[in-house]
């Protein structure tokens, strides 16, 4: 016990510092022996008393000249680094720490580093001591000695003190004081900011971690030391990591026991503040400095930053499992800022992990309520906005297919009105939940998709439309949910598609809308569902629009100089007009079949007019801007023709489309006359037939006639009149006189009919078209050259044989997926391809007839019905897609 | 004479429902007090005693864990290190003694194998509310292979038993371990002895 006698060795006088704390057996016989021969030993009472433990006091002894070999044996008895050290501590521990000799510990330990463990372990065993008598004033000497200590060392001595430093600071967050755990924490904190070059064996940081986490959810009373202890408990582990993250000898702080301790730790700092609105008293101290929320964010940027690649996951697996058990998920906000926090300071090019993390979480969690799934979407979309084309990693399709399936589950789920029995019975689903997490999946197939680049975007659009049941091409819902699901997994699967669509940029529509996408596409359009076509529309319009020039005319009206719009276009390129080439006729025919659908709404002759333009802006050639033109005369026939079928909304506002239409086409021809006839007839609507004009039927409440009986010949767009303009200006008039009738496609019908169970009548359909176009169009349906020619020669004896054998290739056709049919074709193209060729050679072929019906006066065979758009097929080489 | 000095350091970790009476066993234990009104407990707590036992000096870690769910993925994180688990019910609440079952699927699952489990029942003290029979308990421990104690922080029943017991009996495993071992090196508990009656040290 009486190591604390502090010795002070001069020539002369040995001048003795006793700080007695244990004053009753100071004074044993070995002392007095020592002393026996000093002259004379100067005991002064308060020396006996214990009122003075606390205080040192000196006692003066003269030495003679002949006793300075006890120095010796003093000095010898008590080793220098021992002295030296019990000299930096005062003798009132409020004087603070002895400078001067603490200079004098600090050049020893400098200049004699080998002793720098003896200095530790003594220190140590002294602040051990001081804690235990609760000296709290000495503690915190010793722990600043140390800290200074520690600073001044060179980085390869440290090693040998780091032992008893660490010993020191674990006593200290041992304590139950609060004040000893932050002046411990303290020390820490600058021990870990020390970089240090050589490896170190023997240390272990689970009880810091253990500790700093445990002070991170400190529930002290207090709410200012509480704080205080939560700061220091985050600054404690972001030191521990620090410490170790670069370590390879050290106990790797990425395995998932030390993460599960640190990151729910910061997570609960992070987000027990956000709850807490700051008074004004903390915001002025926040001023100063920095708020438990600041820090802890700060500390995990800085735990993330660190994270390799395959740290990640352990990294966060315990985020999604303290949002899970603080149930935060439906909260979303605290789940997406963590989630910002962490995908802006991992290294971008482990996003995707963090994104595999969350939809697989997102699987784990499918039994879960709406709200926790569309947090967890929530979180994703915002993630991925934030990964950009880091967000999808390898496996595209995966990222979609479960956001898909989750779509499909949550329609399910609306659908049967409750989840499968959980625990407490049935619970009732609610559908506004159910749809907002729809919502939220469809922003997110958008989000992710806008990461993508062109030809993945593509293929993700391929992917989702093979996902949309369409009944006759794509397998109808197997769970039976009936004709509703089947409806509303159209609708959300369209609308994912749209989202994905949205700000899709392509320089080549061929690639951009293949056939295989395009064709379900346009059946889907043909189907019942108003919402459906208007997706559709809206599809196609985001697709064609590469300009971004929707905004121009996303609201039909007559504008009377298109100059001021300031389009941006671009020459049609070649790969547009193949493009043009083979699906402009599915595309006028998807138009005109759209106006002739009676519950067409507003918005829907708004797409109209905004696809109309769009296809004349982006991708019209002279050929193309001629059959557009027949297209909008072919409809204002319908207005004018279709009073039994249409009701005069429609009618009208079928006029103000054509209207507006034909309006902005001869502003686009530049063919004067073209522009002055459409003029003139607008001019007189708007004098005498307002209504027909796109102003007064797009209002919320437009005042129509009750019939379009008497509507005159004047306020119509004459045929004759536009042929005469355009024919004076080179364009093919011959071509234009031939009015526009649109014929059903076999796949329309497939789908159409279907859609409405009539298969029988689609067999009698498909068996009463015999010609060659039909063969090229469907390949699918295995005809082959013989087949071919025997049609040609005599399509009447082939009738009784070829009916069995349709009946076959239709059953086919509905049963067999999509690419099963496309891959057995395939190999047919090159054969079918020659032997076309061979045909067309042979047959004298009349002049290139506009597509379109032509009036039936040629004698060949196939002109006796010919098909629309099959000529210019003809004469072009078939890539092997186009066959299917 | 130095608190620095210990033969053993074993870490236990308690478990049990929320409102069993955890902190309150380790208040007792550590402080000597019974905190009434005790807040739920958030995270985890914190607590070292040292004792000593047949002569040789124990340190416990006593990491008290909150029951709530909530807190369930950090409290779990706590078990792994953990050398002995005290697994509390309250015996005047059916159900956290239901749901001991449940507990003893985490142990198994973050706990490493070699864990010294002891079952207590607390809150004894309330005799006249008491819903799960002793014997019931007794039953499930030795099913179980767990040592069986009921205890009351309020009336300090039991509750230095409780620790000393759990402590002789992780000494004792530790002994057989290191004869195991039949290895001389100290235990990675253990502490070296410092002297400080040497005579260097007296002057």
């Amino acid at each position: 016990m009486n190591e604390n006698i502090f010795l002070f060795s001069s020539p002369l006088s040995l001048s003795l510092s006793l700080s007695l704390h244990n004053s009753s057996y100071l004074l044993s016989l070995y002392f007095l022996s020592l002393f026996l021969s000093l002259s004379p030993p100067v005991f002064s009472s308060p020396f006996l008393s214990p009122s003075f433990s606390r205080h040192s006091f000196s006692l003066s002894l003269s030495l003679s000249h002949s006793l300075s070999g006890v120095c010796g044996c003093c000095g010898a008895l008590r080793p220098r680094y021992k002295r030296l050290v019990d000299n930096i501590f005062p003798e009132d521990p409020e004087d603070g720490l002895v400078k001067a000799n603490m200079e004098k510990l600090t050049f020893y330990a400098l200049s004699a580093p080998e002793k720098l463990d003896r200095i530790g372990a003594y220190l140590s065993e002294r602040l051990s001591r001081d804690v235990a008598r609760h000296r709290y004033g000495y503690v915190c000497i010793a722990m600043e000695a140390l800290d200074q200590l520690l600073m001044a060392c060179h980085c390869q001595s440290i090693n040998l003190f780091v032992e008893s430093f660490l010993k020191m600071v674990r006593k200290l967050l041992e304590s139950d004081k609060p004040n000893l755990q932050i002046l411990g924490t303290n020390s820490f904190v600058k021990f870990a900011n020390i970089e240090e070059d050589t490896p170190s064996y023997h240390r272990s940081y689970d009880f810091f971690v253990s500790r700093f986490s445990e002070m991170c959810h400190s529930g002290y009373e207090d709410p200012d030391i509480r704080t205080k202890i939560r700061m220091a408990g985050i600054r404690g582990l972001q030191g521990v990591v620090r410490k170790t993250v670069n370590d390879e000898l050290q106990a790797n702080i990425w395995d998932p026991q030390h993460m599960d301790k640190i990151v729910p730790s910061l997570l609960f700092n992070l987000q027990t503040a956000d709850s807490r609105s700051p008074s004004p008293l903390q915001v002025s101290s926040e001023k100063e400095k920095e708020s438990p929320v600041e820090l802890t964010e700060r500390c995990f940027r800085e735990l993330l930053g660190r994270a390799a690649y395959t740290h990640i996951k352990n990294a966060v697996t315990p985020v999604l499992m303290h949002l899970d058990n603080h149930s935060l998920w439906e909260g979303k906000t605290f789940a997406v800022r963590c989630f910002k926090i962490i995908m802006y300071s991992i290294q971008s090019q482990h996003s995707h992990l963090v994104m595999q993390q969350l939809l697989g979480h997102l699987d784990a969690n499918s039994r879960s309520s709406a709200p926790v799934r569309a947090g967890i979407v929530e979180v994703l979309l915002e993630a991925a906005a934030i990964a950009a084309s880091g967000s999808v990693g390898p496996t595209v399709l995966e990222v979609f297919n479960t956001l898909l399936r989750h779509l499909r589950l949550s329609v399910d789920n609306e659908l049967s009105g409750a989840y499968e029995l959980t625990e407490e019975g049935s619970k009732v689903i609610q559908e506004h939940e159910e749809r907002q997490l729809q919502e939220a999946v469809i922003r997110t197939i958008g989000s992710f998709a806008n990461t993508l680049p062109t030809y993945q975007r593509s293929e993700v659009m391929l992917f989702i439309m093979g996902k949309i049941p369409i009944p006759g091409v794509h397998p109808i819902l197997p769970n039976g949910s009936g004709p509703e699901g089947n409806r509303m997994i159209q609708v959300m699967l369209l609308k994912s598609l749209r989202q994905v669509t949205s700000g899709f940029q392509t320089t080549n529509m061929l690639t951009a809308l293949p056939s295989a996408f395009l064709e379900p596409l346009l059946c889907v359009s043909l189907l019942e569902t108003p919402e459906l076509r208007l997706l559709v529309l809206q599809i196609l319009v985001s697709l064609i629009d590469r300009h971004h020039n929707t905004h121009h005319f996303s609201c039909i009206s007559i504008i009377s100089d298109t100059s001021v719009l300031k389009l941006k276009l671009d020459k049609c390129s070649r790969q547009d007009n193949l493009f043009m080439k083979k699906h402009a006729q599915h595309l006028y025919r998807h138009i005109y079949l759209c106006c002739e659908e009676a519950s067409s709404a507003h918005t829907h002759f708004h797409t109209l007019y905004t696809l109309l333009a769009l296809l004349s802006i982006e991708l019209a050639n002279e050929e193309v801007l001629i059959d557009l033109i027949r297209l909008a005369l072919a409809l204002q026939d319908l207005a004018v023709s279709g009073e039994e079928c249409l009701p005069v909304f429609n009618r009208c506002a079928i006029h103000a489309l054509c209207a507006a239409y034909l309006n902005l086409i001869s502003q686009l021809t530049t063919v004067p006359s073209f522009c002055q006839h459409v003029h003139e007839v607008i001019e007189v609507r708007q004098k005498e037939a307002a209504h027909l004009l796109p102003e007064d039927v797009f209002i919320d409440d437009p005042r129509l006639p009750a019939s379009l009986e008497h509507t005159q010949e004047c306020v119509l767009f004459a045929q004759s009149k536009i042929v005469e303009a355009l024919g004076g200006s080179g364009y093919n008039a011959e071509k234009l006189a031939t009015p526009y009738v649109p014929l059903n496609i076999d796949e329309d019908r497939l789908s159409k009919r279907k859609s409405v169970g009539e298969t029988i009548s689609l067999q009698v359909e498909v068996e009463s078209r015999n010609s060659p176009e039909k063969e090229e169009r469907t390949p699918a349906e295995e005809i082959t050259f013989q087949t071919l020619k025997s049609a040609i020669v005599d399509s009447e004896g082939m009738e009784e044989a070829e009916r069995a054998r349709r009946r076959q290739v239709v059953e086919k056709f509905q049963k067999a997926p999509f690419e099963e049919i496309a891959a057995h074709c395939g190999a047919r193209a090159t054969m079918l391809q020659s032997k076309l060729n061979q045909i067309f050679e042979i047959t004298i072929r009349p002049p290139p007839s506009p597509s379109g019906s032509l009036p039936a006066s040629s004698t060949s065979s196939y002109a006796q019905a010919p098909p629309p758009r099959s000529v210019p097929v003809y004469e072009m080489k078939f890539p092997d897609l186009c066959v299917y | 004479m130095s608190t620095e000095d210990y033969d053993y350091l074993f870490k236990i970790v308690l478990i049990g429902n929320a409102g069993v009476g955890k902190t309150c066993l380790v208040r007792r234990f550590t402080q000597g007090l019974f905190p009434p009104g005790q807040g739920a407990t958030i995270g985890v707590d914190f607590m070292i005693k040292t004792v000593e036992i047949k002569g040789e000096k124990v340190k416990l870690q006593i990491w008290d864990t909150a029951g709530q769910e909530r807190f369930r993925s950090i409290t779990q994180s706590y078990y792994r290190s953990a050398n002995a688990l005290i697994l509390t019910y309250d015996i005047t609440c059916e159900d956290s003694f239901r749901c001991l079952p449940e507990w003893l699927r985490e142990i198994e699952q973050y706990a490493n194998n070699q864990v010294v489990t002891i079952l207590v029942g607390n809150k004894i003290d309330l005799a006249d509310k008491r819903e799960v029979v002793r014997q019931r308990a007794e039953e499930f421990a030795e099913a179980q292979s767990m040592l069986y104690l009921e205890t009351s922080a309020k009336e300090s029943d039991n509750v230095e038993k409780l620790f000393l017991d759990l402590a002789c009996e992780l000494i004792r495993e530790a002994k057989q371990n290191t004869l195991d071992n039949s290895d001389n090196s100290p235990m990675p508990g253990e502490g070296k002895s410092i002297s400080y009656l040497s005579c260097c040290s007296l002057n």
